[in-house]
């Protein structure tokens, strides 16, 4: 079956991705200086040893006087095994760092995600339905209004609001609080909102303006023709071929976000996710740690166009995945 | 069938409004036509005279607004135009199906045809999946396409033309209508292939025994199917009765036009000078008075003309069929189209002396 082969060649073919991408990393890595290197010698200098020596010891002790290849198998041999190495900063292996962080993200993550996958699209089609009503203006100047407004300077101005002056919300992220409880829900509010305003803008246009196309299609007046009722002819005969385009939108809009607003609101609102388990790594030169966590975004990018690709072919009949 | 002696349709008169940015617009104005069980009524007109719209008003398929219908459409004895949407529905694709115009974009490109086809029974009717695709599948096995059981499960693209509008043809006959609209069904599709598809649609009218109404430009097409004809220009009605009475006697200029323009009809296909007037500002009196060699004085005042019985079952609306108008100045003795060759010097209708 063709789309059997279809899909197996796509997973291939991210795992070509994800591979180079990994060996560009490394690349860049062994080209810069290494910072454990560089301490160990003007601590031997500051003690009066000899930093020559103990620049060649620390090398030797991490492996960097073997040949690049040999370097380069180990480092790939660590990535795909899940051996990331060390964090300095957290005393912790770095895996278990990314995981901890990654505890947090999700739970603002997924409602944010599911909630603009769900509102967008009908939002959107609602949109569409009532063109150049007030409804449509209302629901545009939203959708360009979250989607202009930088995250984090929203976020800010909403924590001003809501947890300094009215205090409905704690001003920093209380960690302590069960995951499923009131408490957990009330203070991701504000972030999930900023984060939903930011994303389902694009995603609102992109339906709104595909299934424009498509309520006006001849195969709505067939519909109307058949006797469809005007909510099940959007359910069905809009919605369906607006998922098409949109799911390519879709994808690259929620990565966009996840990857970069997501870091900044975290900073903001004091979520020890991955953005700020980020932001800290970098600040604290933390290399093992950065390098974890970039590749850990980079593989939920790889992961995410290749949703995206097999989406793509599901929803839209007329793609023929034969020959690719 | 219906069991007393009331026409399946009847449309009287029929007008659509449209309102625009340039005001409105009158598509279809006060017109009126019946169609019978088991008979098929041709509209014919040039593009733009308000066929398609006036198809389309019968069950409020036009979006309302910017569409605003008015007159009375009494479908088996029921006004249609004054039920609620909710019952109107339940008539659109069960009762009265409609087949449009191109195949190609009249279906939803996401959904297999056979999806497409058991919509329509299963929105109308309480059957289950097995019993849908089973109608279906029998529906286009006579609608002629092959191997249909396995051809249930296909996407609309990998279907020829042809082949699309025999699936829409099945779409529309799922519900068992009394009346199907056809909008020039076959215009574009090639010529080989819409004689197959006006041969089906022939075969099925007596098999299923509906009431045909069928809109076309095109008079090759309605010699071979009609029943009796409406011939419209500007939203109104030039003349309608048999098909062989107004192909044989023309009445209007309008229709003896058309039918010069036909060249197997012995006309010169020249077509006729000018053009639709304006739909937002259509001039007094008969609107094809601009057009027509034989306008006076009267044909440029007032209404459209009342319709007149020129011959039984032969309506005209015309001012010299009128009181007080001489038909002779439109009619020469035995002019028929058969002898249209007299056009054949000038783009004009046949001379007179």
């Amino acid at each position: 079956m063709g789309f059997g082969r279809y899909v197996t060649a796509r997973v291939l073919w991210a795992g070509v991705v994800s591979l180079v991408i990994t060996t560009i990393t490394f690349l860049l890595l062994s080209a810069a200086p290494n910072p454990d290197v560089q301490q160990a010698a003007t601590q031997a200098a500051l003690q009066g040893g000899n930093p020559a020596e103990a620049t060649e010891r620390v090398r030797e002790l991490r492996g960097l006087d073997q040949p690049l290849y040999v370097r380069y198998f180990d480092f790939i041999r660590g990535v795909y095994t899940l051996d990331w190495g060390w964090s300095e900063s957290r005393s912790q292996p770095v895996l278990e760092a990314v995981g901890s962080a990654l505890y947090y993200t999700a739970q603002y993550s997924i409602p944010w995600t599911i909630l603009t996958i769900i509102l967008g699209p009908l939002v959107g089609v609602y949109s569409a339905a009532n063109m150049y009503s007030w409804k449509d203006h209302a629901a545009t100047g939203f959708a360009f209004f979250g989607y202009a407004i930088p995250n984090f300077f929203f976020g800010i101005i909403l924590l001003l609001v809501f947890g300094v002056w009215l205090q409905f919300i704690p001003v920093t992220y209380n960690t302590d609080v069960a995951v499923f409880s009131v408490e957990n829900a009330v203070q991701l509010t504000i972030p999930v909102f900023v984060l939903v305003t930011g994303s389902i803008g694009a995603v609102m246009r992109v339906s709104r303006n595909e299934s424009a196309e498509f309520q006006n299609a001849d195969f709505m007046k067939t519909a109307k023709a058949k006797g469809v009722s005007p909510l099940r002819a959007y359910a069905y005969h809009v919605m369906r071929p607006t998922l098409v385009p949109l799911s390519t939108t879709l994808v690259g809009q929620l990565l966009a976000l996840f990857l970069g607003s997501s870091l900044l609101v975290e900073v903001v609102f004091a979520i020890p996710g991955l953005g700020r388990l980020t932001y800290k790594a970098l600040i604290a030169q933390d290399t093992n740690l950065v390098l974890g966590t970039t590749l850990f975004f980079t593989f939920v990018a790889v992961v995410g166009n290749l949703l995206e690709d097999i989406v793509f072919t599901v929803l839209d009949p007329r793609i023929s995945y034969d020959d690719r | 069938m219906t069991s007393d002696d009331q026409p399946l349709l009847e449309v009287e008169d029929l007008t659509t409004t449209f309102s625009t940015d340039d005001g409105t617009l009158t598509a279809v104005d006060g017109i009126d036509f019946d169609v019978e069980t088991g008979e098929t009524v041709c509209i014919v007109g040039e593009s733009g005279s308000g066929k398609t719209v006036a198809t389309e008003s019968i069950t409020k398929i036009i979006k309302t607004p910017p569409g605003h219908i008015e007159g009375t459409v009494r479908y088996k004895g029921r006004d249609l135009l004054s039920l609620p949407e909710s019952e109107l529905r339940q008539i659109r694709g069960n009762e009265i199906a409609h087949i449009f115009q191109n195949p190609q974009e009249a279906m939803n490109h996401c959904y297999t045809v056979g999806w497409q086809i058991t919509e329509a029974l299963q929105i109308h009717r309480d059957v289950s999946d097995e019993e849908a695709r089973a109608k279906a599948v029998d529906l286009m096995d006579r609608v002629g396409i092959a191997n249909a059981s396995s051809r249930f499960d296909d996407y609309p693209h990998e279907f020829s033309g042809g082949q699309k509008q025999r699936v829409m043809i099945a779409m529309a006959l799922v519900g068992d209508p009394d009346l199907l609209i056809a909008d020039e069904p076959t215009t574009a599709l090639d010529v080989t292939v819409q004689a197959q598809i006006l041969r089906l649609l022939d075969d099925l009218q007596d098999e299923f025994d509906m009431g045909v109404l069928f809109v076309t430009h095109d008079l090759g097409v309605v010699a071979e199917i009609a029943d009796r004809i409406v011939v419209m220009y500007a939203g109104k009605v030039m003349e309608r009765g048999d098909v062989l009475d107004i192909f044989d006697r023309p009445a209007h200029p309008y229709t003896q036009q058309l039918l010069e323009c036909l060249p197997e009809f012995g006309g010169t296909g020249g077509g006729i000078p000018g053009t639709l007037p304006d739909p937002h500002d259509p001039p007094d009196g008969c609107r094809f008075a601009p057009r027509c060699e034989y306008a006076e004085e009267a044909c440029r005042t007032g209404e459209q003309p009342e319709e007149v019985e020129v011959a039984p079952d032969q309506q005209v609306s015309c001012v010299h069929y009128g009181p007080g108008g001489n038909p002779s100045i439109v009619r020469s003795e035995g002019h028929g189209p058969g002898d249209g060759a007299t056009g054949g010097d000038s783009e004009v209708g046949p001379a007179d002396d």
